[in-house]
């Protein structure tokens, strides 16, 4: 096969800083020439080179302070010197004496105008002109294996065409266009649709898929009696009042926050907290209330900083947007700051190719794609984009976090967030700082002192003395920062920035930071994506805002599909696709195209209006199905990829969680000020945060609850809540004992079966079958089947002599077994399926 | 056609209404086996020992997944010419990284072991290391489910799960698998279309997570009823039951609702043996000590490895622990010795322990990561995905100790003598506990599956 191959080939050159392009090997002027041959190289030969170059005694650390290179690619510890920063520059840090593990040089500290000058130096951008002898060895190159133009034939990258509504349809079961394709299928298979469910259902379903609580029992009563007056019309009403509720963005808001890969902490081992990580739950959810168009809001949490605003509000909006590209998940305690920057960047990328493309894009971080059309310089040419932006996250700076950055003041009057602390507890903490302070400077003396005589196992002892002191100066200092000077909150959040002077990546060889290609590709987007309006990015911008636009065109062949079939997912339990993060060519193919299709160019028509296209999915014919089981279909299509019936469910994790506070009358409507996250302030989950102050037991709906990486809430985790280290766009569904055991023992449920019974009498003053009825309604939007009910009478009676057995006051065991009853119900299979 | 289904046999209706009747009844309904199964004899509970197809040498798995891929060239497979040629150009201009650890012979059968597993080596003997392994992916999350399940595109049950349905289990007080600490990824003790009874219970927070104290990680959660006598809950569960029990009806077909009635039917009697066999406080000192259970670099995975012992003897057909932190793109050094000193004293006493216990002969033992890693080096001291050549070890239950099976080339980029698939694996697994990997299927959406899909070879070269 004979196919066209487009080759780059990049001459091997050395390690060249990549994150900072003005330090790469250039022309120097005079005066920079001169600053290093005049005050820098001495100084390095003088009190460095005796360890740290390759002439030297021998080297320590791995560090070579003896060429540009080596100095930027620093030793074990990390880069030495970091053009332009201060703060990442190891050999500063050393020489300043700050950090008693790294001194250098050990036997003496240099003078002060000698450290000025590496400050200045390395202010200067670290200009250097030392060069070396390129290393022996074969040219680095970057060979593209993959033929983008072939790749451009798969489904997936081809324009959604408007199909044409099927006629060969059963006339008199279709209501949508939608119901058109999926009727067309239903004959070419032979199946004939689930009849319409009943009304009760129908509530039941709706309320839960578009509010994720269930019905009252009054809304139940009346949409039975509107729907036996108008089916149509009663759905379409309910179906507005529904759209039209704030708990309609939290439903979807949540869907969205699994995909965002939401979390308010760092992960990994340092796991630092990310106290304003809540502004963009708040952001998501009000998004989809406000029903606003889904180009506008990928737009936004790509670009939001670089997008004009009206008002000072529309600008918070806009950068706690940015959030969005700043929550993932962060190695802090990685020592190498270019590996740490490629991870960042890496996490990005995945994350947003993911998202909106449903593209794993990062998997040819290393080596071209192995299955989809994107070869390494496509990744590398996104890796500048976000290489040429800012992202900050905040987080406490500690020993094991040399990684924190600053937050993004928002204008005044944007929400100020959790609780004013008492001016007290702030004058105490700047107190408790300056003591520790002191204290520290103390244990610096002494350590300097204890080496000087030799004692290196007194220096050891001090040093942990001293990380613990470090440490607890850097949380203060983050906690200090976040409030003002009369003890309000400052309204803070994370996001993006762009870097003042962009530039393009280089190809890393294998992914490895310090193997890069020598030239650089140009920013840009995945090519075998190629939309007409694609905008160039100038020398003196990110991309980021081009690159949102590109995913945001019209012309894009997934966008659009990747996000109506997410919206699909949401409702019917499974994608059109049904691998929904993943349209490559190991995801799955759509069981229903040309209704992908039609979909995809519908919610453009539509402005990309969430819930326009929601509000005629839910009225179409094929939501309305029952779940009716079918022997010979079940036999024909068991997974249901034709839509003969509709999917059984379970509620997800939030819905359970919701349903038990809802039914027992203490669900909490209100949304919390910021979260207990927030509540807790900058730190480390584990270690000066712990499990319980975080996870206290709150009545606020569970997408309020707070998610701080590896310590998901137990309510959530044990119903398959999303991993929130990943991008998730469906959840598994396990049916496992731990479950079980949740419902039969915890607090939660037992304290919520509790309120329930107290709710049913005292609150209501129900008793005997009207209480049983309104239990059953509460919980299943229905009353109870004769079957049930005289269940549940032998239950009581049951309950009762087992009680007296026991030696149980009567009256005390009159409220337990309704206390048991209570919480039986919402243990059992109904309350968590939907038909 | 619907008539003629037994669901409207008196029998059925007898069964489904009676709230009292044996445990797991359910899983066999007969809307199930519309799905669904052929079963192995005749007994209702889908958990109770059923025979094998032949005589197996192991009764039991106990299955240590290491995830992120370990090194095998550092680890079980010696290759003294990658030592030879160190720093030599390798494929795509990397270098030929040497292992940075000594590898010496031990046991009378002389198997050749690094230094990273002082402990381990002294069970040279017992050990079968494949060294000639191969899987289709280098990526984690896909190899990690072919491991798991045989197929990384799609949802397939996994091997506990299989073994589970082949075998059943011979304590029905504790689920019948069991995977402590699991990492996120449900599907890899799931049961996908097998009955969910099947599914791997897990147990207990990610090993490694820090953020929560040691109790916490420890504890069973939930597992006593504060204000219900055992008596007056049995009540309210068979009142649950029979909620349930009208619903499956109803709903003619719904494998979930059999699961959740079968899962507090467990989740009942779990309470009472649970608590039992996680506490390990009445296991002797000296047994502590053996496997450094009070140590804090081996602490975390000896309780797995202990845990994983009195399920065992508990009666549990498949115990999975779990240990992370292999994917050494980096600081290759410094990371196995880490990992290999947390893992390397828990293991050789499980394998001493077992032996003292005589039970080593007939647990199957498993030591493997998701596939293995690059001659050469990245990054300078660490190691890229290598899918195509990599080792695990399996001790006990059947397998001969003391071999050393399949090679890979000198460098050990890919297996080249007696290659081993996942497939092949599998099967050879299923083997040992007397099942035939073909005959161990499962009828759904109208053909036959099974863990090895359409291949795999039992490995005979390694049975004892």
């Amino acid at each position: 096969m004979n196919v066209f191959r487009p080759v780059f080939l990049y001459a091997f050159l050395f390690w060249c800083p990549l994150l900072l392009p003005a330090a790469e090997k250039r022309e120097l002027s005079q005066e920079e020439t001169e600053f290093f041959e005049k005050k820098i190289r001495p100084a390095l030969v003088k009190h460095c080179y005796k360890c740290h170059a390759e002439e030297g005694d021998k080297v320590k650390g791995g560090l070579l302070l003896d060429t540009r290179e080596t100095s930027l690619s620093g030793g074990d510890s990390g880069p030495a010197v970091v053009p332009f920063d201060l703060n990442e520059s190891l050999l500063y840090l050393a020489i300043t004496y700050e950090d008693s593990s790294l001194e250098m040089p050990p036997k003496y500290k240099l003078e002060e105008d000698v450290i000025s000058d590496f400050k200045q130096w390395i202010e200067m951008g670290a200009p250097d002109p030392r060069d070396r002898q390129p290393k022996e060895g074969a040219p680095q190159e970057y060979t593209n294996t993959i033929d983008i133009d072939e790749g451009r034939q798969f489904w997936a990258y081809q324009a959604p065409h408007n199909p044409e509504i099927p006629e060969q349809v059963d006339a008199n079961w279709v209501l949508q266009p939608i119901d058109h394709f999926v009727s067309q299928q239903h004959r070419e298979k032979g199946l004939t649709p689930a009849a319409d469910a009943d009304a009760r259902t129908l509530i039941r379903r709706l309320s839960f898929d578009l509010t994720g609580l269930p019905p009252s029992s009054a809304v139940v009563g009346s949409f039975v009696e509107a729907h036996n007056a108008d089916r149509d019309h009663a759905i379409a009403t309910a179906v507005k009042r529904l759209l039209d509720s704030p708990q309609f963005g939290e439903r979807f808001g949540r869907h969205w926050l699994d995909v965002a890969r939401y979390a308010e902490s760092s992960g990994k081992e340092v796991n630092a907290t990310f106290p304003h990580a809540w502004r963009y739950r708040d952001y998501v959810i009000d998004s989809f209330n406000a029903d606003k168009p889904f180009d506008q809001f990928v737009l936004e949490q790509i670009a939001g900083d670089l997008l004009p605003a009206n008002s000072a509000a529309q600008e918070a909006e806009h950068t706690v947007a940015t959030s969005f590209l700043a929550i993932g998940t962060k190695g802090l305690n990685e020592q190498n700051a270019r590996q740490f920057r490629f991870d960042l960047v890496d996490e990005q990328i995945d994350t947003t190719t993911q998202a909106f493309l449903a593209t794993t894009a990062a998997c040819a971080r290393c080596h071209d794609h192995k299955f989809d059309p994107i070869p390494m310089s496509d990744y590398y040419a996104m890796a500048g984009i976000f290489l040429s932006s800012e992202t900050l996250f905040g987080t406490a700076e500690a020993l094991q976090n040399r990684k924190a950055t600053d937050l993004i003041p928002l204008p005044a009057g944007a929400h100020s967030g959790t609780g004013v602390k008492p001016l007290a507890e702030l004058i105490d903490l700047e107190f408790q700082k300056a003591t520790l302070q002191e204290n520290l400077d103390k244990l610096l003396t002494e350590t300097r002192e204890a080496r000087r005589s030799g004692d290196g196992e007194r220096a050891t002892e001090l040093r942990l003395q001293i990380l613990r002191h470090q440490n607890q100066i850097g949380i203060a200092d983050r906690i200090l920062a976040s409030y003002d000077d009369d003890g309000y909150p400052k309204p803070l959040s994370m996001g993006m920035k762009d870097l003042s002077s962009p530039f393009d990546s280089q190809i890393l060889i294998r992914g490895e930071e310090d193997n890069p290609t020598d030239e650089r590709v140009p920013r840009g987007f995945i090519q075998v994506v190629k939309t007409s309006d694609e905008e160039p990015i100038s020398a003196d911008e990110s991309g980021r805002l081009q690159l949102a636009g590109w995913i945001t065109s019209p012309e894009n062949p997934l966008t659009a599909r990747v996000y109506v079939n997410r919206i699909w997912s949401w409702l019917f339990g499974e994608g059109i696709v049904r691998s929904i993060d993943n349209f490559g060519s190991t995801g799955d193919e759509p069981t229903h195209p040309e209704l992908l299709d039609y979909l995809a160019v519908r919610l453009i028509e539509l402005d990309w209006s969430t819930k326009q296209l929601v509000q005629e999915i839910v009225t179409s014919r094929t939501y309305r199905m029952s779940s009716a089981f079918r022997e010979d279909h079940f036999e024909k299509d068991p997974e249901n990829h034709s839509l003969w019936r509709a999917n059984k469910r379970r509620l997800d994790a939030e819905a359970i969680r919701d349903s038990a506070l809802a039914v027992s009358g203490q669900l909490n409507l209100e949304r919390p000020a910021g979260s207990l996250v927030s509540e807790a302030g900058d730190g480390f989950v584990g270690r000066n945060i712990q499990e319980d102050e975080i996870n206290s037991e709150t009545t606020y709906r569970s997408v309020y609850l707070p998610i701080a990486r590896g310590l998901v809430p137990e309510s959530l985790g044990l119903f398959d809540f999303a991993d929130p280290s990943l991008l998730s766009g469906k959840r598994e569904i396990t049916t496992v004992p731990s479950q079980a055991l949740y419902m039969m023992n915890s607090p939660f449920i037992l304290k919520n079966a509790k309120a329930m019974a107290s709710y049913l009498t005292t609150d209501i003053g129900l008793r005997g079958e009207e209480l049983v009825s309104e239990a059953f309604y509460l919980c299943y939007s229905r009353p109870p089947t004769p079957g049930e009910s005289e269940r549940t009478t032998q239950f009581i009676e049951r309950f009762l002599i087992v009680a007296k057995e026991e030696g149980l006051p009567p009256l005390e065991a009159r409220l337990l077994a309704l206390t048991t009853f209570c919480q039986s119900l919402i243990g059992s299979a109904e309350f968590r399926y939907l038909n | 056609m619907m008539k003629n289904t037994p669901l409207f046999q008196p029998s059925r209706r007898q069964v489904l209404q009676s709230a009292s009747s044996g445990f797991g009844y359910l899983a066999f309904s007969a809307l199930s086996s519309l799905a669904t199964q052929k079963s192995f004899g005749s007994n209702l509970n889908p958990l109770a020992p059923k025979a094998p197809h032949f005589a197996g040498t192991a009764k039991r798995v106990i299955f240590m997944a290491m995830q992120g891929a370990p090194s095998h060239v550092d680890t079980f497979d010696y290759k003294p010419q990658l030592t030879k040629d160190t720093g030599q150009d390798a494929k795509g201009y990397a270098k030929l990284l040497g292992s940075p650890f000594e590898f010496k012979q031990h046991g009378q059968s002389g198997l050749p072991i690094s230094s990273l597993f002082p402990h381990l080596a002294k069970h040279a003997d017992d050990l079968c290391i494949i060294n000639s392994m191969h899987t289709d992916l280098p990526n984690h999350p896909q190899a990690t489910t072919q491991m798991h399940t045989g197929n990384f595109q799609f949802v397939r049950p996994s091997m506990g799960a299989w073994t589970l349905y082949g075998l059943g289990t011979e304590n029905d007080s504790l689920p019948g698998f069991i995977t402590l600490s699991p990492p996120n990824g449900a599907q890899n003790y799931g049961s996908a279309f097998l009955p969910a009874i099947y599914q791997g219970t897990p147990i207990g927070k990610q090993a490694r997570n820090r953020f929560v104290s040691q109790e916490a990680r420890d504890a069973v959660q939930n597992i006593r009823n504060p204000q219900l006598s055992k008596e007056l809950q049995r009540v309210q569960l068979d009142y649950v039951k029979s909620l349930n029990t009208e619903k499956l009806a109803r709903d003619q077909y719904h494998p979930d609702v059999e699961g959740i009635i079968e899962s507090y039917e467990l989740a009942f009697r779990m309470q009472d043996e649970l608590p039992e066999v996680m506490n390990l406080s009445d296991e002797p000192a000296s047994v502590q000590a053996l496997y450094g259970l009070n140590d804090r670099t081996t602490g975390a995975f000896a309780q797995q490895c202990i845990k994983a012992r009195r399920l065992a003897e508990a009666g549990v057909r498949f115990i999975q622990i779990n240990h992370g932190n292999w994917d050494h793109h980096r600081n290759l050094k410094g990371g196995l010795e880490q990992n290999c000193a947390e893992i390397d004293q828990p293991i050789a006493a499980l394998l001493e322990d077992l032996k003292q216990r005589d039970m080593l002969k007939d647990t199957l033992v498993i030591w493997a990561g998701e596939f293995g890693r690059t001659p050469h080096g990245q990054n300078g001291n660490g190691r890229d995905h290598n899918n195509k050549g990599y080792s695990l070890w399996m001790a006990g239950g059947g397998v001969q100790g003391g071999l050393r099976y399949g090679a890979t080339d000198d460098y050990g980029y890919q297996a080249i003598e007696n290659k081993v698939h996942i497939h092949d694996w599998h099967a050879t697994i299923l083997h040992t506990l007397g099942l035939d990997h073909k005959n161990l299927t499962y009828q759904y959406a109208g053909r036959d599956f099974r863990l090895t899909d359409v291949h795999g070879d039992v490995v005979k070269g390694i049975l004892s």
